[in-house]
């Protein structure tokens, strides 16, 4: 299941504001078809990796590898074209907008006409339905509502089908996917999670849900005060275990 | 409640129909609400006073009042849909149609050029604005309506209290012209205004951020929307659209001056929010803007034909936008549960205090007045 290769992996990462130390020296591997679970106390770093991963945030020390090779990223625009997105826990979504209009939002689809760049609803909206239903199998009742219409999970199916409508995206960064939703939109989420990870995407989940976290990781990557805990495989642990290495009382073995 | 509950295969069918039909009505809400209380004008002055109100001049009146005001609506809609407000349009066209004047009495501009150099002008003082608004920081409100002091000042400046008339032809055609044999130009200018308007906001990446913008300003920041420079182009639209109703305004009076247009911003924006624009952002109406300027000038133009004094107007515009505003704030709302009428408000506390409030306010000044009459002597005229 697991290649040889991590997709990205990021070595020796440290970041500093001001003389705040958010993180320092940690590593993190992605690997295709894997879901990688980060958990950790409030500010032990999480958000602060994931956003150098997505390149909104510059490491102050370290390196990021693409394929085994380095690279650097300016913008998270940058990281969107090497394969790598992100869904926000806000989701980002504008809700008077439809479905496919939030799908395409930034990166709309056009057309010419009398040579002018005019915008390409009806192909925005077929490919939007096209990409929820294939990718992520959700028919919407109808693509022509505001999406403040639609429940706390089809909202989340369209943050998410903005991410994968990208066919070269690889490495899925997704934060506190379910956090605002309910037990069975929870469900729901968890399910999209496992069919993008068959699809081969690399998967790395920010959570506080620990049942969430064993449902669905491969790997759990622990964060405490800036730095690596501990990674440990989902299926050779236990809550306990990741519980001790998330407040300090247990340490990687 | 419960025997809702007790038959749950049948009434959650219908629930759900009926919710399916708000939803597809939610869209032209925005429209149905002006054309709604245009035909109530209709009906009314249809029962009063049809023959005035619906003769062929009358009509064609009407249209050229609400033509003025067509191209700002259109403009106002995209600033307000952004979170906007634009109140220095008055001041926007009395400067650029002063300038222009000036262009064509005194250095001999034909008019053609000057009408274009005053849309550039106007573009210019949108542009100022939307600087003002996203480099400075200055809040939407604060920064037009103290530029709208800086462009009267100009104004005032440049033309002192100079009444600038008689125009080449082409100015007043802009402004009253008849240029299709029923169809006043003014007209034919504000409703093109308006198509373009609905296709800008349909089918061009402004349009489409402008919602997002409205909507959601942090996400459309992230994702990579740039939010200030679409702000920007929003406001140089008014601008441009604000000197372009200064045109038709010198145009239509055959005059100009300083302190012409007073009251654009207001008219404007009651026009657009009646029309079912949300203040709030994200919810825009062209096709509903354009309905609420038609509504705002058969409304005055009924009172007028009514010979109701010109005060009265003033009165008729607040308590309309009022209205429009609570309604659509009503009908927004989605869980109207639990309202439960006139007495569960006076069960609230907060309520019965607010009541409370009026009473001492309305009580103190009955008792002022009272006491005034009985303590005062004969009336003094002053002057």
């Amino acid at each position: 299941m697991v290649e040889n290769q991590p997709i990205v992996a990021m070595r020796g990462i440290s970041k500093r504001f001001g003389g705040v130390v958010a993180l320092s020296h940690v590593d993190l591997e992605a690997y295709a078809g894997e879901v990688l679970a980060i958990v950790g106390d409030n500010g032990a770093g999480k958000s602060t990796l994931i956003k150098i991963l997505t390149g909104v945030y510059q490491p102050t020390e370290g390196s990021i590898e693409l394929d085994g090779k380095p690279f650097s990223m300016a913008s998270h625009s940058d990281a969107i074209e090497n394969g790598i997105d992100a869904v926000y826990q806000n989701l980002a979504i504008a809700d008077h907008l439809t479905p496919a209009e939030n799908l395409f939002l930034g990166a709309e689809l056009t057309k010419k006409v009398f040579g002018f760049q005019a915008l390409d609803n009806k192909l925005m909206k077929s490919e939007a339905t096209r990409v929820l239903k294939d990718r992520l199998g959700v028919q919407l009742k109808s693509m022509d509502v505001a999406t403040e219409s639609l429940s706390g999970g089809q909202r989340q199916a369209v943050a998410i089908a903005r991410a994968v409508r990208h066919d070269d995206l690889r490495v899925l960064v997704m934060d506190e996917p379910t956090a605002a939703l309910g037990p069975q939109e929870t469900a729901r989420t968890l399910e999209l999670i496992k069919v993008l990870k068959q699809q081969g995407l690399a998967i790395i989940v920010i959570s506080h849900s620990l049942d969430d976290v064993f449902e669905i990781s491969d790997r759990i990557h622990v964060q405490r005060r800036g730095q690596c805990a501990g990674v440990v495989k989902t299926a050779d642990t236990t809550n306990e275990e990741v519980l001790g290495l998330i407040v300090g009382t247990r340490t990687a073995a | 409640m419960s025997q809702s509950d007790s038959t749950a295969p049948g009434g959650a069918q219908t629930l759900s129909e009926r919710q399916t039909l708000s939803e597809r009505l939610a869209p032209y809400v925005s429209f149905l609400g002006p054309m709604a209380m245009i035909l109530m004008i209709i009906v009314f002055m249809g029962v009063v006073e049809p023959a005035r109100y619906f003769r062929l001049s009358n009509l064609n009146q009407i249209l050229l009042d609400a033509a003025l005001y067509m191209p700002m609506a259109m403009a106002m809609t995209f600033v307000i849909t952004q979170r906007g407000i634009d109140l220095s349009i008055g001041s926007v066209a009395a400067l650029s149609s002063i300038i222009m004047a000036f262009l064509i009495k005194q250095y001999g501009f034909p008019a053609w050029s000057a009408a274009l150099i005053a849309l550039c002008l106007g573009a210019m003082m949108g542009l100022i604005n939307g600087l003002v608004i996203t480099k400075f920081k200055v809040p939407d409100l604060i920064g037009t309506l103290a530029m709208d002091l800086v462009y009267r000042g100009f104004a005032l400046v440049i033309a002192k209290g100079l009444v600038l008339a008689r125009f080449p032809d082409m100015i007043t055609e802009i402004g009253r012209g008849q240029s299709l044999m029923f169809l006043p130009t003014p007209v034919l200018i504000g409703v093109l205004t308006f198509i373009g308007g609905y296709v800008l906001l349909k089918s061009t990446h402004f349009g489409r951020y402008t919602i997002a913008i409205g909507s959601n300003p942090e996400a459309s920041d992230m994702t990579g929307i740039a939010v200030d420079r679409h702000r920007v182009y929003a406001y140089v639209l008014m601008g441009t659209m604000a000197a372009l109703a200064g045109i038709m305004l010198t145009g239509k009076l055959n005059a100009i001056q300083a302190t012409s247009a007073p009251y654009f911003n207001l008219h404007v924006i009651a026009a657009v929010v009646v029309g079912g624009t949300s203040l709030f952002g994200g919810r825009a109406s062209i096709v509903g803007s354009l309905a609420g300027v038609l509504l705002l000038s058969m409304m005055i133009n009924a009172l007028v034909t009514l010979r109701i004094e010109f005060f009265w107007q003033s009165v008729a515009s607040g308590v309309v936008i009022i209205f429009s505003v609570a309604l659509y704030t009503w009908l927004q709302k989605k869980d109207r549960d639990g309202s439960g009428g006139m007495r569960a408000a006076m069960g609230n506390p907060d309520n019965r205090k607010l009541l409370r409030l009026t009473g001492y306010i309305v009580g103190a000044a009955i008792i002022l007045s009272i006491a005034s009459l009985m303590l005062g002597g004969s009336p003094n005229p002053s002057g």
